[in-house]
């Protein structure tokens, strides 16, 4: 299935360097922006990419462009690049595999024109119109894109992706409030819901009263935990931070480093997730990674050149940051499970999300960071907004003791997060 | 084309270099190409805009079918979209001192690797070293008759150590980018001082949160005034109401002494010769003398908002241009730095800056220090690591109660709408009263 200029660059390349992988992406998406309650503005964007790198006695050279018509340019910068690396030990590019042609995560039924995006944004307003904050602004998009994986070894993989992305944001007096749902599957999202969350929130925020500087027991929405899990638990699981010496888990193999009730693993093949691929953007099988199993490390998140060089095998974990982006250790589906339970029946802070929790300290998990829409919980109902305060913690340190993960999940980006509850942690009042 | 009352084309073409060394290995080295265009009609009710990646420039029939596949797209908006005049007019690109391409890229690793070697030391576990160099050549034209070409040069570097002792790990990060030319020379001495940090905050403690008077460094405090003030300010948020400063153009949030000012116009790493819709960048008083004077702005948003200029216009290549930010800045005042720190007395000095984010909405706003000390009888005392401060927008400017007569610009990269665009924040030291400190120390 591969496009015949691929073949030949594979071709041209091997008369210089022992191997060569073409990553090449094609799509297209269609999207809709909301000022207030009317479309503003409406957009088509046409991506196109190449991605190409070289390998050649253990020195790794890379380069892209988005005109493939100009392959030869791009082929002779990833082999000049290739000259400067420091070379590495280096067992070879995967050799083809059968595996399922049938993508994981492509919806067949979307449509990528814009009365799909017009009927996104009209739900999302019905929904909104169930509290009296005002709308702001919105979007929703659709996409679809053909991924094609060739290199020397003679892989040539195809994968096809679907996306569906909707977001609204709204006011009441000073109080915001923000939704937003993204999937491969149009049945996946929920329009009405999303407009009626954002217009929730930001209606029942409103009036925060003020709240006691000291331990308070909180509850962390999916959105809230995938904000800090994200930028400073994830990337400790990573193979590269943990030789670097970048991460605090990196000496912890085969112990406990979190409660022994969570589990915490990469699931690639998880049905109808954003996430699912068969293959890592190495062309490496992808499979389930279990990194923690009841609290305990099992293992640490490699791509090839990370495995090669410290000796491990590659778990299925490269990923690429777009065509121009060279492989890195990643998750496809990150998914935090263990027991479940009612969380929020005693009374608890609950924040549904947190601003700047990319400013935590990523090395020593420290952080502090703004409330946003949060509330004194009772029996699980929203009782008093809380205007504002900090959140101050370490990530690492709050995984330790965990008092319980809520029933129902929720997929924020490629993470499948439950809510989790945790007593005793630092509240700052103003 | 009937119904067409504005284009514009914004294409983008140019080279990446970049080099990456971690623990003195050469991860990778090399360059990659990109071209984008971006086409905007303003056809009746709203924008069709087409976003397309390598773009062939076209004219005629070819030109005029992208123009009418906007139109349709354009068909499903229902706003009432107005275009403000705006004066037109490019700026000179500053001539580099030493232009980066004429440096072979071996030169460049091995100058880069002298960083990263200078962040070397016993209780250093990973020394980490980045260069990056963008160039991008723009050519702008619209329906009105404007054209437009220009070129810009980007380039610098990062360079990160991280200390591990007694099961702490501790990281210190400098960084050094500018649009004048290759910087990469005699440079050792920011490795060093990465690595003295990382090491330092090793027995730094932890802040304690709470209600405290604090010193801002330039750096920081610069931040401060983006995150705080600049957002809020930004012409497409007060239009759609999603800023606590909509409608409250003079009022007094302020001390007479603060003035917070965005100059796309200035050589700073936020400079633009021209703005992303063609108008010449101008200078914009946000704060001025504690009073809200104006917002920033587009054509779009200063029809329909006014309070200020259109000018502030920016976009990634082949994006649509969004109201941003380019070098902000609070003015200088009249205090020494010794003066600020003898009026502080008691308090806590913060230095360098991990990022921020604000909800301009709700007014809050969340910012974080790389490293403090704690302030005892107007003398530094103790490390603090991990602090971070946030803040009400309409009532925490009220608390700068002096600022210093140096101001420090510092160069960085701000995100909005899945774009991130160059920018420069900086200020001169600042006293701030009742900030409100994050840390999880406790007495």
């Amino acid at each position: 299935m591969a496009v015949a200029w691929i073949d030949q660059l594979i071709h041209e390349a091997k008369k210089t360097v022992d191997e060569v992988e073409v990553f090449y992406v094609n799509g297209i998406s269609v999207s809709a922006e909301l000022k207030q309650k009317k479309v503003n503005q409406a957009t088509t964007s046409k991506d196109c990419g190449l991605g190409i790198r070289t390998i050649h006695r253990g020195k790794i050279g890379s380069s892209a462009t988005n005109n493939p018509e100009q392959w030869r340019i791009c082929l002779d910068a990833a082999i000049a690049s290739g000259k400067l690396a420091t070379p590495q030990e280096w067992g070879g590019l995967p050799a083809p595999q059968s595996l399922s042609q049938t993508p994981l995560s492509f919806d067949a039924s979307l449509e990528v024109e814009p009365a799909g995006v017009i009927d996104l944004i009209e739900k999302m307003l019905t929904g909104a119109a169930e509290h009296p904050a005002e709308v702001t602004s919105g979007a929703a998009s659709l996409s679809t894109a053909t991924v094609t994986l060739a290199n020397s070894q003679g892989v040539r993989y195809t994968d096809q992706h679907t996306g569906v992305s909707i977001s609204l944001e709204a006011i009441h007096n000073q109080s915001t409030g923000y939704e937003f749902d993204h999937s491969s599957f149009m049945e996946k999202v929920d329009p009405e819901s999303v407009g009626e969350k954002a217009t929730f929130f930001a209606t029942e925020s409103d009036n925060g009263k003020e709240i006691a500087t000291g331990e308070h027991d909180i509850l962390l929405s999916p959105l809230a935990y995938a904000e800090l899990l994200g930028n400073v638990f994830v990337p400790a699981l990573s193979g590269r931070n943990v030789h670097a010496g970048r991460s605090r888990l990196g000496q912890s193999l085969g112990g406990p480093v979190i409660d022994s009730q969570i589990t915490m693993y990469d699931d690639p093949l998880l049905e109808k997730a954003n996430g699912s691929v068969r293959w890592d953007a190495e062309g490496t099988p992808a499979r389930r990674v279990d990194f923690i199993r009841d609290g305990i490390l099992e293992t640490f998140a490699y791509d090839l050149k990370t495995a090669y060089r410290f000796g491990k095998k590659s778990t299925g974990n490269a990923i690429r940051g777009g065509f121009g982006g060279l492989p890195a250790i990643g998750h496809h589906n990150f998914v935090v499970d263990g027991k479940r339970s009612r969380i929020a029946d005693d009374r608890v802070v609950y924040i549904h999300n947190v601003v700047g929790a990319h400013t935590a300290n990523p090395t020593s998990g420290e952080f502090s960071v703004e409330l946003s829409n949060a509330f004194w919980m009772e029996d699980g109902q929203f009782e008093t907004p809380l205007r504002s305060a900090m959140l101050s913690g370490n990530v690492f340190d709050m995984h330790k003791s965990i008092s319980g993960l809520s029933k129902e999940s929720r997929a924020i980006g490629s993470l499948v997060l439950p809510s989790i509850r945790i007593n005793k942690q630092r509240i700052i009042g103003k | 084309m009937q119904g067409v009352r504005y284009y514009d084309l914004r294409h983008v073409t140019g080279q990446v270099t970049h080099i990456d060394i971690d623990n003195s290995v050469v991860e990778s080295a090399g360059s990659s190409f990109f071209n984008k265009a971006v086409i905007r009609v303003l056809y009746k009710t709203g924008w069709g805009v087409l976003q397309i990646d390598n773009y062939t420039p076209c004219h005629g029939r070819k030109f005029d079918a992208l123009i009418r596949s906007a139109c349709r797209l354009a068909g499903i908006t229902q706003g009432n979209v107005v275009l403000g005049d705006a004066p037109r007019g490019i700026l000179g690109v500053p001539p580099m001192k030493e232009d980066p391409r004429s440096v072979d890229i071996e030169e460049k690793s091995a100058l880069l690797s002298g960083i990263e070697q200078a962040a070397v030391h016993p209780s250093v576990v990973n020394t980490r070293a980045n260069y990056i160099e963008k160039i991008e050549n723009v050519q702008f034209t619209d329906s009105s008759g404007n054209e437009y070409a220009y070129e810009m040069c980007r380039s610098g570097f990062n360079v990160l150590a991280v200390a591990s002792g007694n099961g702490n790990i501790q990281m210190g990060y400098e960084r050094e980018h500018s649009i004048h030319g290759f910087n990469l020379r005699h440079q050792q001495a920011l490795g060093k001082k990465a690595a003295g940090i990382a090491v330092a905050l090793l027995e730094a403690k932890a802040a304690k949160g709470g209600k405290m008077r604090a010193v801002l460094d330039p750096e920081l405090a610069g931040v401060f005034a983006h995150e705080a003030v600049g957002h809020a300010s930004e012409g497409d948020l007060v239009q759609e109401g999603s800023s606590v400063l909509k409608g409250k153009t003079g009022l007094k949030i302020g001390n007479e002494n603060l003035t917070i000012i965005d100059d796309p116009g200035i050589h700073e790493f936020g400079f633009d010769p021209i703005d992303a819709e063609g108008v010449a960048v101008r200078r914009t008083e946000i704060i001025k003398k504690g009073i809200i004077n104006a917002y920033l702005h587009n054509r779009e948003t200063l029809s329909s908002v006014g309070h200020g200029i259109a000018g502030h216009a920016r976009a990634m290549p082949g994006e649509p241009p969004l109201v941003r930010m380019s070098n902000t800045f609070i003015e200088e005042g009249d205090a020494t730095d010794h003066e600020i720190f003898e009026e502080c007395r008691n308090g806590i000095f913060l230095k360098g800056s991990r990022g921020g984010q604000v909800d301009p909405g709700r007014g809050i706003f969340q910012f974080n220090a790389e490293y403090g000390y704690l302030i005892e009888d107007g003398e530094c005392t103790d490390m603090v690591k991990d602090v971070s401060l946030s803040g009400e927008i309409l009532t925490t400017l009220h608390g700068i109660v002096l600022c210093g007569d140096k101001r420090i610009m510092s160069p960085g990269y701000c995100g909005k709408g899945g774009q991130s665009v160059p920018v420069s924040d900086g200020a001169p030291h600042i006293l701030l009263d009742d900030a409100v400190v994050g840390g999880s120390g406790v007495d």
